[in-house]
């Protein structure tokens, strides 16, 4: 009983991790359907600002805080920049975000020597239930998590900015027609994106240490809890990701952890194969 | 996905100047670049063992190998538009297929481990075709990336976890090759014989690809579905020139398994297969001889800036990489390529077809 009840703790806490990492892919994926191929390393990079503030002597909180703010801006220059030439061509956007993952990636690779990187956890010790003991961090993690997504979920279903990007994704020319500045709306969602994976980033860099290739791990999971959750909604990629998150949690306690991790992804490659609308076919935000 | 427009992929007016007799004539009357471009590579690739050193020609061959597999990646992007991220997988399995026959069987003899790794490359595509492209639903480009991406990945990992496939570490010291009871070493002769090697599977890539399979192949990666009205078989045309591709990447995979007398992890997974898309967009997808010049610049350009540059020389390659993209999306070919040419004719020679039409 014990060990199910720390197995559900895990299992919740990673699936949290999943969460959060996809949300941002998932939000650019279906609200501009632009497959960003460097989502893997804004997570990273919000990692990196939150070990640099760290290393500075000031406190980790304080990094964590200035992580999506970094990269949401990075994410603002650089759509201005590259990325919206690429909304006529999404499969050359798939391309070009790569490369710019790719500098990303050799950047930071070269900014940390190619060494293992910790940071210490702001919140550390545990929580003691009866006999059971949970990382707090852990637990910090899922209850930010939990936070984030509503607040996401709310922003684009009841504010007047997430009525302007639903309608620019609806229908990009009624929309500039009514006066909205789709252009603009596309900045602002990637660069929203970017800091959700900013602050993905700073969350777990405790958990998982700070390496150059922590970025293509979970660029992978993440697309393809996109791909089984379906694109275009918001609930989708949400779904894939709980799901994807506790088949990764969970099937290491059945089988060897390599299995494991290789068997997640070719079972959601199936899935997605025969199911390629998704868990969820749909599109827009439910209210 | 339609593709109409998307600048890294030539724009289909090409293929009507090529059925257009006044336009093609018109065409035909200029100097063409492309042979004259093809031959000068190849007697600058013949008489460079003779002019460089050693350990430079032994640097050679490998680019030569890479070439080779960088045709490969080209043909499933740039003739049919197949986004293939894990094309190291079949590079990769090749490659630990012949390095396990040479360490286990004592198979080194070039006759065997050659076929054996096509082989190996070429069902190993056909497999992951026959899952990925085929079935009753077309499969988006995004799947098709995302689930051979994936493929990579899980056969690093899986290799990584093997201890039979000797784990981290790969499997070392792989005998040399034989033909006959002649061992072929690193140096001028292993050079030429991949060169030979190149020439062949260009010329047979070439040959391909200028039929009407590849013009077949052209109109898939233009209009999907307006092939599919005229009645080809769309995913059984990407199937088959998926497994072409594979049965290569083996090749390419085996001669670089012996020329380097190791294999290891990084072969199967996504550090390869961004290598070979990076040679192929900076060269010019779309052409043969873009995905050869493209290897051989990235790979010269690393050679002798890596040494100076090492930690920062990654980085410019992603620079120069987006730079391409974004501004010279055909690669750097285009530079000396026309639009035209770059596609060229297909099909019987026009000559002949003027001939026969009256």
């Amino acid at each position: 009983m014990d060990t199910l009840l720390i197995a559900m703790f895990e299992i919740l806490s990673f699936g949290a991790i999943v969460v959060l990492v996809v949300l941002g892919l998932g939000i650019i994926a279906s609200m501009m359907g632009i497959f960003n191929f460097a989502q893997g390393e804004f997570v990273l990079l919000g990692a990196y600002v939150t070990y640099l503030v760290h290393s500075v002597g000031l406190p980790v909180p304080l990094g964590m805080l200035a992580a999506p703010v970094v990269v949401g801006a990075l994410g603002f220059v650089l759509e201005k920049l590259v990325v919206r030439r690429f909304y006529a061509a999404p499969i050359v956007a798939m391309l070009g975000t790569y490369a710019l993952g790719l500098i990303i990636r050799e950047a930071v690779r070269g900014l940390t020597g190619g060494l293992y990187l910790s940071v210490p956890e702001p919140i550390s010790g545990s929580i003691t239930i009866g006999s059971l003991h949970f990382a707090t961090w852990r637990g910090v993690i899922v209850i930010i998590t939990l936070l984030v997504m509503a607040a996401s979920h709310a922003l684009l279903a009841y504010t007047s900015f997430g009525l302007r990007v639903r309608a620019s994704l609806e229908n990009p020319s009624l929309a500039r027609a009514s006066g909205i500045s789709t252009g603009m709306i596309y900045s602002l969602t990637f660069a929203f994106g970017a800091a959700l994976a900013g602050l993905a980033g700073a969350l777990i860099v405790p958990v998982f240490s700070l390496f150059a290739d922590l970025g293509i791990r979970f660029l992978i999971q993440g697309f393809v809890a996109v791909m089984v959750g379906g694109v275009g909604s918001f609930a989708g990629p949400v779904a894939g990701a709980s799901v994807i998150g506790t088949f990764s949690a969970w099937l290491p306690w059945l089988m060897s952890p390599v299995i494991a991790d290789v068997l997640v992804f070719v079972l959601a490659i199936i899935f997605i194969k025969f199911r390629p609308q998704g868990l969820v076919s749909g599109r827009g935000v439910n209210r | 996905m339609s593709s109409t427009g998307t600048g890294i992929q030539p724009p289909s007016r090409v293929i009507e100047a090529a059925r257009s007799p006044v336009m093609a004539s018109a065409f035909a009357g200029r100097t063409k670049v492309l042979p004259i471009l093809e031959l000068a590579l190849l007697i600058a690739a013949s008489i460079a063992p003779l002019l460089l050193r050693d350990y430079i020609t032994v640097y050679a061959t490998r680019v030569l190998i890479l070439c080779l597999f960088a045709l490969s990646f080209d043909l499933v992007w740039g003739y049919a538009g197949i986004l293939s991220l894990g094309q190291s997988l079949f590079f990769g399995m090749a490659g630990y297929g012949v390095a396990l026959l040479s360490r286990d069987f004592g198979v080194g003899s070039i006759f065997a481990v050659l076929p054996a790794g096509t082989l190996i490359g070429f069902v190993a595509a056909l497999l992951l075709a026959g899952f990925l492209l085929l079935g009753r639903h077309p499969s988006s480009v995004v799947f098709v990336s995302l689930g051979t991406l994936t493929g990579a990945y899980a056969a690093d990992r899986l290799a990584r976890g093997s201890h039979y496939l000797g784990g981290q570490n790969g499997i070392p010291s792989i005998q040399p090759m034989t033909i006959g009871s002649h061992e072929l070493s690193e140096g001028p002769g292993f050079y030429y014989l991949v060169l030979a090697i190149l020439v062949l599977i260009y010329l047979l890539s070439r040959f391909l690809l200028r039929s009407q399979f590849g013009l077949a192949l052209a109109g898939l990666r233009e209009n999907e579905q307006r092939i599919a009205f005229f009645g080809y078989k769309v995913q059984h045309l990407k199937a088959i020139i998926f497994a072409i591709s594979g049965a290569i990447a083996g090749t390419a995979g085996s001669l670089y398994a012996f020329h380097e007398g190791f294999v290891w992890t990084n072969m199967l997974g996504v550090v390869m297969s961004t290598q070979v898309v990076l040679y192929v967009l900076f060269g010019g997808s779309g052409t043969l001889i873009g995905a050869v010049i493209g290897t051989a610049i990235v790979e010269g350009l690393s050679f002798w800036l890596s040494d100076n540059y090492r930690d920062i020389w990654p980085i410019i390659l992603g620079v120069l990489l987006l730079l391409v993209i974004l501004f010279r999306p055909l690669g750097l070919i285009s530079l000396v390529l026309g639009e035209r040419e770059r596609v060229g004719s297909f099909g019987p020679s026009l000559k002949e077809k003027r001939n026969a039409a009256p």
